[in-house]
C-alpha cells in the first residue's frame, strides 16, 4: 500500500483525535458535501497567511514602542526617561520618530501622548509605520475581562489570568486568549479547526512552524507541521540508505515499508499510539512537501544574514512561494525568536537584537512584495509579556501589559492601537506593582479578532476562535473590534461547524 | 503485553540460583522471580537497568539477574562519585597546553588561559558515563539536570567549565540530601548568571537611579525547583479552596521578598560587587558575599565622598507567610540565605512536587497518586527522622510497587517516551561501544543536531519539555501526561532515524574533534560497533535468535510479536549471510544486523518505555 493511501485508510481510526490531514474534511470534500466551504478552486490569488513571531523571554516592549514628545503638551519621553533611568534610550533625538501617528483608541481609553518612536535600532520599523504597512498595539496583553484600575484588580469578583508573570503561563496565553485556563488550545489552532477545509491538500497542516511543538498552532483537530530554517527538497524525509549497499533503492523501500507497518499497528497503550499517529502524519506531510519544495523560485529580496529569525521567515517566504502546489489557500506560520529575558544588561541586550527583528521583518515584507502577496500577509509579534518599568540595576523584571506590532500591506498601518499609559507608577491608575506594570488596555482577543476576521472566520464562528471575545467586543456590520485590518470585501459568513467554546 | 514480569508473592528471602531464561517475549518468560529477594529473568533485569541507567549493557543485565534488583540498587547507592567532569577537562586543558607549549610561546599556555569551547564539556561527560562504575548517579543526576536547569543557551554559552562545575555539583548530590544540592546550586555561579542573581544588589539609588533586587532566581527556585505554582496534597494533586478553585503558593509580593534575599554575590575572586569574571574557571568556585557595595571607593580611589550602600538587603523579608532576617544587617545576609532555604525546603510541596518530578524522568508520565504518596513520605521522612534524603528516595522510586510490577492493570497510558538523548545512550551502551583505550572523545553534535536534546542545553530554565505537557489526541482525551512528546515533531521524528541512520547504518556514533590544530588524529578515541559476535545470528535461520537478543538488551522484550515479524520479514529480504556457494558473506551480515537494530529501534514498543 502506498503510504498516502494507508494514511487516508487510517485516518477513520484517528478521527476525533487530533491528525494533521482531518478525515471527516477530507471525506466531506471527496462527496460534496462541504463542497460550498471551499475558497473558489480555480481562484489561486485567493491565499492569506498570518505569521506570528513569539519574542519569547518577555520582550521589554516599552523600549519597542516609544514615547518621543519633549516638552509642552506631549511630555512623553522624559516621563519615561524619568521613570525608566537607566534602561532608557537616554536622548530623543535617538528615536525613529514616526511621522504623525495617528492614534486609535479602544473600549473609551485613549493613550497618554502624541508623539512616538521606535527603537533606535529599527530604522525599518518607522520606514513601515510612515508608509502605512506597520502598526504598533499599545498596552495589549492577557486578560479575561476588561479591568480599568488597581481596584478591579484587587477585586476577587473579577477573572484574571493566571500566572500573571510567570514565564510559562504567559506564553501560553498569549498563544491560547484563554488566559483562565491551563488547558486551552491554541488560537492558530482553533482558526485552523475552523477552515481547514478550505485547503485542497489535507495531508499537509495549515499551520506550519519554525519553532517545532508549539501550543499557538494546537487545535482540536489540527496541529503544526514542524520545518527547519534550511528546509529544501533534498533534506526533508528520511534519508536512503547508503548507496554502496546493493539494491540501495528497494532496501530503501523496504525499510521504509517496515516502518510503515509498524506505526500503522494497532496500538492499546496510548503513548505508544500517539507516538506511531505522530510518525504516520510526519511521513504523510514530508511526501507532500518534498514535492512542492522543488518548485521554490529564486527570490532578489537578500535576507540579512547570522540573524536567526531572518532565516525563519525566509523559509516561510520559500514555502509561501510553492503555496499552489501545496494546495494551501490558508497558511498559519509561527517562529519563535527568544532571548529576551534580560533580567540582566538589557540595555546591550536591546541593542544587539531588536536591530535583528527590525531588518528580519522588513526584508520578509519585501520578500512578500516580491512575491506578490504583501497584502495577504499578515505578520504579528508576541511575547510572554512587558517588563517593569522599574530598573533592578541591570535589567528589568517580568511585567504584564506591553506593546506588540503588526505588519502587511492588509494593516491599516501608521496608527498606534491602544492606549499607551502615562510613565508614572505613583498616579496611573493601570499600575499594580511598585516595580511598574500595567494592566492590558487592549486584550490579545482583540487583536486576534481582528486577524480572525480578516483570515476568513465568520462573525458567527469568532466564540469558537476567541472563547472570551464577548467579554470585550459583540459584531455589527462594519464594527470592529479595532479597526486594525482592511476588511474591503466584507467578512465571511459561512458558518463552520464548529461549536462555541467555553472554559 | 507484559513487560519485565509480573511479581507474585511467594515469600521473602534471598533465593539464589534460580535457572533463568531469556525470551523474546517476556510474557512466556519464567514468572517465579521477586523485586525483594528473587531474582529477576533478563528481560526483567533489562526493564529495571533502563529506569536505573542511561542505557542497560548486556554485562549488567546478567550482573542484576544474578545479584537482584535490591541488592545491585544498594551497591550502586553504596558508590561513591567516581568522576570529576571538570577535573577531566583541565586534564585536557593542561595536556593541551603541554601539547602547544613544546613549540615556543611569547605566552605559555595554561589551562586558565587556554579558552575552551563548550564541546570539551560534551566530551567529558561522555567519558564519564561510559567509564563510570556508579552508572545509577549518572541516570539520577540527568534527571536532576532536567529539573534544577541551567544551560549554555545563556551567557556561559561557550565555557565548559561553567557546565561541568555545576553538573559535578549534581552527581555530587545525587544520593545526597536536597537541602544540600538547594544550597549549592544557590551559591553556584553558573545558577547565579543563568537565573541572573549573580552582583545582585540591595534595592538602593546607584548613580542617582533608584533600582530594585532582581527577581528571577526568587520566582523560580519556587516555581521550579521546590514547590511549584499551587499548595499540592502528598500524593501530588491540588488542593482547592471552598470555591474549587487552586491555592496558589505565593504571590508577586513573596517573590520581591524573596528576591532580597539572594542580594550581594558575585565571583569567588571579586574585588567588589558587580565585578566581573576574568577567565573560564572563574565558574568552578561558589559565589563570594558582599554585604556591602564599596564599588565606588574600589573603582573611583580619587574621590573624597564614595557611595557606600548596602550589597545585601538588611532587615526583615515575608514570604510563604514567613519573615526571616528581622533585626538583622547586611553583614548577617547569609543568615538570610540560610533562612530563606529553609523556610522553602520545609514547604510541605516539595515533597510532593521533587517525587512526583523525579518519578516521570525515571519511571513513568503519568504516577498514580499513591506512588506520589508513597514516595513523597520517603521524602518527608527517610525512616530515620531524616527530610529530602535523595538515597532514599532513588531507591523508594525504584523499588516502588508501581515501578516494579509492571502488569498490574497494565494501564493504556504507563511508562514514558524515552528521551531522545536517552535513545542515544541506551544505543552506545546496549551495543557495547568500546574503546580499546579506555578512553572517548565524542561531542556529541549528531544528537543535538537532530534530536535537540543534549545534557546542560535545553533551551529555557523550563526544560527540554515540561512534566505537565500533554500532547494532542488520546493522551489528551485520557488527561494524561507525556513531557518527552513536547519534544517530538516532524523535525526531530525524521531526525531521529536519520541520526540512527549515521550512528547504526554508517557506523559511525562518535563524533571526533581535534583538540588543536595539527594534533596527530586517534583513531582509538573514535571506536565503532563491533558486530562480529552477531554474525552467525544473522542468517536467516538464527534471525530469531537475533532479534531476540537486542529486544531484551535495547526493550527489555517490548516488542511485541506483530512488529518482530515485520522487522523479520523485512530483513529477509536482504541477501543472506552465506551466497550462492555457501561462502560466509561478511558484509551481508554486517548490513543485516544494523538494520535489524535500527529498525527495533524504531518501533513504537522500543520507544515507550513501559
Amino acid at each position: 500500500m502506498k503510504r498516502r493511501d494507508f494514511i487516508k485508510n487510517l485516518g477513520c481510526g484517528a478521527m476525533g483525535s487530533t491528525t494533521l490531514f482531518s478525515t471527516l474534511a477530507s471525506l466531506g470534500s471527496m462527496n460534496g458535501a462541504l463542497a460550498n466551504n471551499k475558497f473558489a478552486d480555480t481562484d489561486s490569488s485567493d491565499y492569506k497567511a498570518i505569521v506570528c513571531i513569539l519574542l519569547s523571554g518577555g520582550l521589554d516592549s516599552y523600549n519597542l514602542l516609544i514615547p518621543a514628545g519633549t516638552g509642552g503638551a506631549d511630555n512623553g519621553f522624559n516621563e519615561y526617561l524619568g521613570l525608566r533611568t537607566d534602561l532608557a534610550v537616554q536622548n530623543a533625538n535617538l528615536l525613529n520618530r514616526f511621522t504623525n501617528p495617528v492614534h486609535v483608541g479602544v473600549r473609551g481609553k485613549s493613550s497618554a501622548y502624541q508623539a512616538f518612536g521606535a527603537h533606535p535600532g529599527m530604522p525599518e520599523m518607522s520606514q513601515l509605520f510612515n508608509a502605512g504597512k506597520l502598526a504598533y498595539m499599545a498596552n495589549i496583553g492577557t486578560l479575561v475581562e476588561p479591568l480599568s484600575n488597581y481596584t478591579d484588580y484587587q477585586n476577587n469578583e473579577k477573572k484574571k489570568p493566571l500566572g500573571i508573570y510567570s514565564h510559562s503561563d504567559q506564553q501560553m496565553q498569549w498563544q491560547t486568549s484563554v488566559p483562565q485556563s491551563r488547558d486551552a488550545i491554541g488560537m492558530g489552532g482553533r482558526l485552523a479547526d475552523l477552515l481547514h477545509a478550505c485547503n485542497d491538500n489535507e495531508e499537509l497542516s495549515m499551520n506550519i512552524s519554525l519553532a517545532g511543538k508549539n501550543l499557538f498552532q494546537r487545535g482540536k483537530n489540527y496541529a503544526e507541521y514542524a520545518i527547519s530554517d534550511n528546509i529544501n527538497a533534498n533534506n526533508v524525509g528520511f534519508e536512503s540508505l547508503p548507496s554502496g549497499w546493493s539494491n540501495s533503492g528497494l532496501l530503501t523501500e523496504l525499510r521504509n515499508g517496515a516502518i510503515d507497518n509498524m506505526v500503522s499497528e494497532t496500538y492499546s497503550n496510548l503513548l505508544q499510539k500517539t507516538f506511531a499517529t505522530t510518525t504516520r502524519q510526519s511521513i504523510a506531510a514530508f511526501d507532500s512537501f518534498k514535492e512542492a519544495l522543488k518548485k521554490v523560485p529564486s527570490f532578489t529580496t537578500t535576507f540579512p544574514n547570522n540573524n536567526s529569525l531572518a532565516d525563519d521567515l525566509s523559509a516561510i517566504s520559500r514555502v509561501m512561494s510553492v503555496r499552489n502546489e501545496l494546495g494551501a489557500k490558508r497558511q498559519i506560520f509561527f517562529v519563535d525568536f527568544g532571548g529576551w529575558d534580560m533580567h540582566d544588561n538589557l540595555v546591550s541586550g536591546l541593542n544587539e537584537r531588536l536591530p535583528m527583528v527590525s531588518a528580519a521583518l522588513k526584508a520578509f515584507y519585501d520578500s512578500t512584495v516580491e512575491l506578490g502577496i504583501s497584502d495577504k500577509v499578515t505578520t504579528f509579534t508576541i511575547s510572554d509579556f512587558a517588563r517593569t518599568i522599574t530598573s533592578n540595576g541591570q535589567g528589568s523584571d517580568h511585567g504584564w501589559g506591553g506593546n506588540t506590532m503588526v505588519m502587511g500591506g492588509a494593516v491599516n498601518g501608521g496608527k498606534i492601537y491602544g492606549a499607551f499609559p502615562q510613565m508614572d507608577i505613583f498616579t496611573n491608575p493601570v499600575n499594580v506593582s511598585f516595580r511598574g506594570n500595567f494592566i492590558p488596555a487592549v486584550s490579545t482577543d482583540e487583536l486576534y479578532a481582528e486577524l480572525a476576521l480578516w483570515y476568513g472566520v465568520s462573525p458567527a464562528d469568532l466564540c469558537y476562535a476567541l472563547p472570551n471575545l464577548g467579554n470585550f467586543y459583540s459584531y455589527s456590520a462594519n464594527n470592529y473590534p479595532l479597526g486594525l485590518m482592511n476588511m474591503t470585501g466584507g467578512v465571511s459568513t459561512i458558518d463552520r461547524p464548529q461549536n462555541c467554546l467555553v472554559y | 503485553m507484559c513487560l519485565g514480569q509480573t511479581v507474585e508473592t511467594l515469600g521473602q528471602g534471598n533465593v539464589k540460583n534460580i535457572s533463568v531464561t531469556a525470551s523474546s517475549n517476556s510474557s512466556n518468560g519464567i514468572r517465579t522471580l521477586l523485586r525483594d529477594g528473587y531474582l529477576p529473568n533478563h528481560n526483567a533485569a533489562s526493564r529495571f537497568l533502563s529506569q536505573a541507567t542511561l542505557g542497560p549493557k548486556f554485562a549488567e543485565i546478567e550482573e542484576v539477574t544474578n545479584q537482584g534488583i535490591e541488592a545491585w540498587l544498594n551497591s550502586q547507592l553504596a558508590l561513591p562519585n567516581s568522576f570529576s567532569i571538570e577535573n577531566y577537562i583541565r586534564s585536557i586543558s593542561q595536556s593541551i597546553a603541554d601539547s602547544l607549549n613544546r613549540t615556543p610561546q611569547t605566552t605559555p599556555y595554561t589551562v586558565q588561559n587556554l579558552n575552551l569551547s563548550d564541546w570539551y564539556f560534551d566530551v567529558a561527560w561522555f567519558q564519564g558515563s561510559m567509564t563510570s562504575p556508579d552508572r545509577l548517579r549518572w541516570r539520577v543526576a540527568l534527571a536532576l539536570s532536567e529539573i534544577f536547569v541551567t544551560s549554555r543557551n545563556s551567557d556561559f554559552d561557550g565555557n565548559p567549565y561553567a557546565l561541568a562545575s555545576y553538573y559535578d555539583v549534581l552527581l555530587d548530590h545525587s544520593f545526597g540530601n536536597y537541602r544540600d544540592l538547594l544550597e549549592s546550586i544557590t551559591y553556584h555561579p553558573t545558577m547565579a548568571v543563568y537565573l541572573t542573581f549573580m552582583n545582585n544588589h540591595a534595592q538602593a539609588t546607584v548613580n542617582g537611579n533608584l533600582i530594585f533586587p532582581d527577581e528571577n532566581y526568587a520566582r523560580e527556585i519556587m516555581q521550579l525547583f521546590s514547590i511549584g505554582l499551587y499548595e499540592l496534597n502528598n500524593d501530588g494533586t491540588e488542593k482547592k479552596d471552598v470555591n474549587g478553585n487552586s491555592i496558589p503558593t505565593y504571590n508577586n509580593n513573596d517573590i520581591a521578598e524573596l528576591a532580597k534575599v539572594f542580594t550581594g554575590f558575585s565571583w569567588h575572586n571579586a574585588e567588589y560587587l558587580g565585578d566581573r569574571n576574568e577567565n573560564e574557571l572563574d565558574y568552578t568556585y561558589p559565589l563570594k558575599f558582599f554585604p556591602i557595595d564599596s564599588s565606588d571607593a574600589i573603582r573611583r580611589p580619587w574621590k573624597s565622598n564614595p557611595d557606600i550602600t548596602n550589597g545585601h538587603q538588611p532587615g526583615g523579608k515575608t514570604f510563604l507567610g514567613t519573615t526571616i532576617g528581622q533585626g538583622r544587617t547586611a553583614e548577617q545576609g547569609e543568615l538570610d540565605v540560610q533562612d530563606a532555604l529553609n523556610v522553602i525546603f520545609n514547604h510541605p510541596n516539595v515533597g510532593p512536587f521533587i517525587s512526583r518530578r523525579l518519578i516521570q524522568r525515571l519511571v513513568t508520565s503519568n504516577p498514580s497518586a499513591a506512588y506520589i504518596n508513597r514516595v513523597a513520605t520517603i521524602f518527608n521522612n527517610n525512616g530515620n527522622g531524616v527530610r529530602g534524603d535523595l538515597k532514599a528516595v532513588v531507591k523508594g522510586i525504584l523499588l516502588d510497587p508501581d515501578a516494579r510490577e509492571c502488569c498490574k492493570g497494565d494501564e493504556p497510558y504507563k511508562g514514558k517516551l524515552k528521551e531522545p538523548f536517552i535513545r542515544y545512550m541506551n544505543l552506545v551502551n546496549g551495543l557495547n561501544l568500546t574503546s580499546t583505550t579506555g578512553v572517548f572523545r565524542n561531542r556529541m553534535n549528531e544528537v543535538y543536531d537532530k534530536m535537540e536534546q543534549r545534557p546542560m542545553e535545553s533551551p529555557t530554565v523550563f526544560n527540554f519539555f515540561q512534566p505537565d505537557y500533554i500532547p494532542d489526541g488520546d493522551l489528551k482525551k485520557a488527561g494524561k501526561y507525556a513531557p518527552e512528546f513536547q519534544l517530538l515533531n516532524s523535525i526531530t521524528l525524521t531526525g531521529y532515524l536519520n541520526a540512527l541512520d549515521e550512528w547504526l547504518i554508517d557506523n559511525d556514533p562518535i563524533d571526533y574533534s581535534s583538540y588543536f590544530s595539527g594534533e596527530t588524529v586517534k583513531d582509538a578515541q573514535e571506536p565503532e560497533f563491533d558486530f562480529t559476535a552477531d554474525y552467525l545470528l544473522a542468517g536467516n535461520k538464527n534471525l530469531p535468535q537475533l532479534l531476540d537478543k537486542y529486544n531484551m538488551i535495547l526493550a527489555h522484550g517490548g516488542i511485541s510479536e506483530t512488529n518482530f515479524n515485520h522487522i523479520k520479514k523485512a530483513i529477509e529480504s536482504m541477501p543472506d549471510i552465506y551466497d550462492a556457494d555457501g561462502d560466509f558473506n561478511e558484509t551481508n551480515a554486517e548490513r543485516r544486523i544494523r538494520l535489524t537494530i535500527f529498525l527495533m529501534m524504531a518501533t513504537p514498543d522500543y520507544l515507550i518505555n513501559r
